[in-house]
């Protein structure tokens, strides 16, 4: 039970929906939450080649009297014990610094802007930043609590989906549940190409001991297949490729299912390390 | 020669960007940048003072500075969402823990509200904030460049360097200051990427304002009188550098007990420099135009008054400062130890009359010196800081007094400089090849053992020995079979008696051998303190143990040999 899952908890009926998912996640996974409750609305994460300033949005700090005892009574409620985080390196006075050494982090789409903006085909730019620098991948959260039975990973045959693809092995051989592949077939691309990428990649034998299911579309739009994707699956993509360009752009794909869906969202970003369990 | 020539092509083609050449290059870019910023600030004082000084005819001209630091601190807080802070120990800060990561909007924001701080009249210097925004822009080049940890801090070096060699025009008191202060470590590595961008910082400088000195003098005629002077100015100095440090924290810890927005305290700071100002004009602003004619010895002030005007001019920086406006304490220790000097020439004349000594001109320019050794504890940064700043080699041996005495006692009574003394106290300052950097650069991660055999705690010790067997370690952790809760450890060491006597292996279980108070760690912990308990209890080994669950072990040979690569890493001489 060394995995860690990050969550900043917001002691909202909101924020609860959100800490719902990543206990949830924890239960599944045998992972730990680490619970951070902010006193300040700004806190830094300093990864490897970057620095990215979180600023919350004010009702992170709403009744924090009784948010350690919120969010002790929900992980206990489901059998486990949260380790609430304190900072001990600020930058400035009111400036934490957060680790960034956790295995997975939960948040809402954004968690700077006010929750009546959040919806669904937007994801705010700290947590974007955060997805590109982390080697953690983000449980983006749906808005309200959502069970989900099996993982669906978007492959495409690229690195980032080669990522996705090790995470939601990864996921489905801790918690046991039916793992799907989802292709939109590119033009002039056949299924033994994708297979050849995921043999190639290394992962032949955990495609056949996983995977249960492969959705290829072969034509179509994307938005119309993404009907067959169970709305009880959670989601895994990759974001980001490598290069300059690919650095600033999501991916229009991954742009796409986020506008699409409202499934729980798993993202590796470009420097997502696989932790093979 | 032609054929010679003919193969040139195809070997430049083969010539690959070497890794020093990449920083060499980086640095004069990271140079000019810096050396741009620190002209924009230098340019943007320039006229908002001479707007400010049209409203100084009014009677509620006071309320300028206050209203210019609450600008400060609503553009830091509220537009720009920056923790405040002085700037160069945010800079210190970020090279000692994070390979020098900084925020890109530090590289516009420092500059902005430090000139609406001082432009507007508030006791504060704008090299602090340039060294920030230097640093910044430094740390982005390298986040631009994919460059590692080294790289990145040697070009937060370059922007540092730059932006002080720019607004002083002095670039060899750049490239000691970033050595001394910013980086604490002198490698070549370092060094050339920063002295080019000293250069380029400079040259910039010499572009747009010509090759100006800033506090240029006639020159003085220095006898051993004054280099004997020097030590006694030292201590006044020592003293003064002192006064001002205290005086700084005091006044935020003053501040911080105010219950009001940080802009309202800063408001409030800069309405009172501005009643301050209406006594003493000499303390507002960063002070330079006193500074100058305390130099060439036209300073028509009386004895007392100089000395007066020490005590009012910290009084303004801290309220500036310490209130929450921008700025850097650089030019306010100038102006300090310019009157310091001044003071203590005028009290000795006046005790002394026979004693022959050069001038007050010179004496200004020694406490200058004597306080920037003093408050940075940086003797070099001090002399060569001043040297370059009057074009004075002359009065060489004397500056080296005065900031070898300044230093000493400063650092007696106050063992972390101005910059460094918060993250001393919060034991954050962690210079490269030290144990306490060395233990940061390590994480518990990398250092776990995971070979170990777990043991129920119903196992007989029958059953323990066979587990024993197949075992290389001298630690078993007990868990319990059904929850896989963490019991406790069984050592090898304190159950050997057992082991050898057969009797006991069918009546005793494992629940009863183990220890089940063993300290372990968890995440978060620090090594150094791990390394701490380790040392007190006399433990080779600690287990990790998360949630209740067992993870792995932390040795301390493990520990120890990590630690001895990553020092290896640290001080050795590649970019």
């Amino acid at each position: 039970m060394d995995t860690q899952l990050f969550h900043i908890f917001r002691n909202t009926p909101t924020g609860r929906e959100t800490f719902l998912q990543s206990i949830y996640f924890c239960h599944l996974l045998g992972a730990s939450p680490v619970v951070y409750v902010p006193k300040h609305t700004k806190f830094l994460m300093y990864f490897e080649k970057d620095v990215v300033q979180v600023d919350l949005d004010g009702s992170y700090l709403s009744a924090s009297e009784t948010a350690e005892k919120h969010a002790r009574e929900l992980a206990e409620a489901e059998g486990l014990e949260p380790k609430f985080f304190n900072p001990k390196n600020f930058t400035a006075s009111t400036l934490p610094d957060i680790p960034v050494d956790f295995d997975f982090m939960c948040c809402p789409r954004s968690i700077s802007d006010l929750t009546s903006k959040i919806g669904l085909g937007y994801i705010g730019s700290r947590v974007r930043r955060i997805i590109r620098s982390a080697r953690f991948p983000v449980l983006i959260s749906s808005p309200s609590f959502r069970q989900w039975h099996s993982v669906t990973v978007f492959f495409g045959g690229s690195g980032n989906a080669v990522n996705a693809l090790k995470l939601g092995v990864r996921i489905a051989r801790k918690t046991g549940v039916k793992l799907r592949l989802f292709t939109q077939v590119e033009a002039g691309m056949t299924r033994d190409d994708y297979e050849r990428a995921i043999i190639e990649s290394g992962l032949g034998d955990d495609m056949s001991e996983y995977v249960d299911d492969w959705l290829l579309f072969f034509g179509g739009r994307l938005e119309e297949n993404l009907y067959d994707v169970p709305h009880d699956s959670l989601l895994v993509v990759g974001a980001y490729g490598h290069g300059l360009i690919r650095d600033i752009l999501f991916g229009s794909k991954v742009e796409t299912i986020q506008s699409v869906m409202p499934n729980n969202l798993m993202v590796a970003g470009p420097n997502y390390v696989d932790h093979a369990v | 020669m032609l054929k010679g020539l003919r193969r040139l092509p195809s070997k430049l083609l083969t010539i690959q960007p070497d890794d020093r050449l990449t920083l060499m290059v980086a640095g004069v870019m990271v140079g000019i940048a810096s050396g741009l910023a620190a002209l924009a600030l230098n340019r943007s004082l320039e006229a908002m003072l001479e707007f400010v000084h049209h409203l100084s005819k009014y009677p509620w001209a006071f309320v300028v500075p206050g209203l210019g630091a609450a600008a400060s601190a609503i553009f830091l807080d509220h537009i720009m969402k920056e923790g405040a802070g002085h700037g160069v120990p945010e800079v210190i800060y970020a090279v000692s823990r994070y390979g020098g990561l900084l925020r890109l909007r530090s590289s516009i924001t420092r500059l902005v509200s430090s000139c609406l701080t001082i432009g507007s009249g508030g006791s504060a210097g704008p090299e602090a904030p340039v060294v920030m925004s230097g640093a910044a822009i430094g740390s982005n080049i390298a986040k631009l460049f994919n460059m590692n940890d080294r790289q990145r801090v040697t070009l937060v070096g370059c922007g540092a360097a730059g932006a002080i060699s720019a607004i002083f025009n002095a670039p060899i008191a750049g490239l000691v200051f970033v050595l001394e202060v910013v980086l604490g470590e002198w490698s070549i590595v370092n060094i050339v990427p920063i002295a080019l961008a000293s250069v380029a910082g400079t040259e910039v400088s010499r572009f747009f304002n010509g090759n100006q000195i800033a506090f240029s003098h006639a020159g003085f005629d220095i006898g051993v009188a004054d280099t004997v002077a020097a030590a006694g100015l030292g201590l006044a100095t020592a003293l003064f550098s002192i006064l001002l440090t205290r005086a700084m924290r005091s006044m935020h810890h003053v501040s911080e007990g105010v219950k009001l927005p940080k802009w309202g305290r800063a408001a409030i700071g800069g309405c009172l420099v501005g009643l301050l100002t209406l006594l003493f004009p000499d303390v507002q602003g960063e002070g330079y135009h006193a500074i100058r004619e305390m130099i060439v010895g036209a300073y028509d002030g009386a004895f007392q008054l100089a000395a007066i005007a020490i005590f009012a001019k910290i009084l303004a920086t801290s309220l500036t400062l310490g209130w929450g406006g921008s700025g850097g304490i650089f030019a306010p220790s100038l102006v300090v130890g310019s009157f310091t000097g001044l003071a203590f020439y005028r009290g000795v004349t006046l005790l002394w009359p026979s004693i022959p000594l050069v001038g007050e001109g010179c004496f200004a320019l020694l406490g200058m010196a004597g306080l920037i050794s003093g408050i940075l504890q940086a003797p070099l940064t001090g002399i060569f800081l001043i040297v370059q700043i009057t074009g004075g080699y002359e009065v060489i041996l004397p500056l080296i007094v005065v900031s070898a005495v300044s230093t000493t006692i400063t650092h007696y009574f106050e063992p972390a400089s101005f910059y460094m003394k918060d993250l001393v106290d919060r034991g954050q300052l962690l210079r490269p090849g030290t144990d306490a950097r060395v233990l940061n650069d390590l994480s518990l991660g990398e250092l776990i053992e995971k070979d170990c055999l777990v043991v129920s705690p119903h196992m007989t010790l029958r059953e323990f020995v066979d587990v024993v067997k197949r075992s290389r370690r001298n630690h078993f952790p007990v868990e319990e079979p059904e929850s896989g809760d963490f019991l406790g450890m069984v050592d090898l060491s304190e159950v050997r008696p057992y082991l050898f006597d057969t009797i006991m292996y069918d009546a005793v279980v494992v629940e009863q051998i183990m220890d089940s108070k063993v300290k372990h760690i968890t995440y978060g912990d620090e090594l150094a303190e791990v390394l701490h308990i380790m040392d007190i209890d006399g433990l080779f080994s600690m287990p990790l143990v998360v949630n209740r669950r067992f993870v792995g072990m932390i040795s301390k040979a493990t520990l120890l040999d990590k630690y001895r690569k990553e020092l290896m890493v640290q001080t050795t001489d590649n970019p």
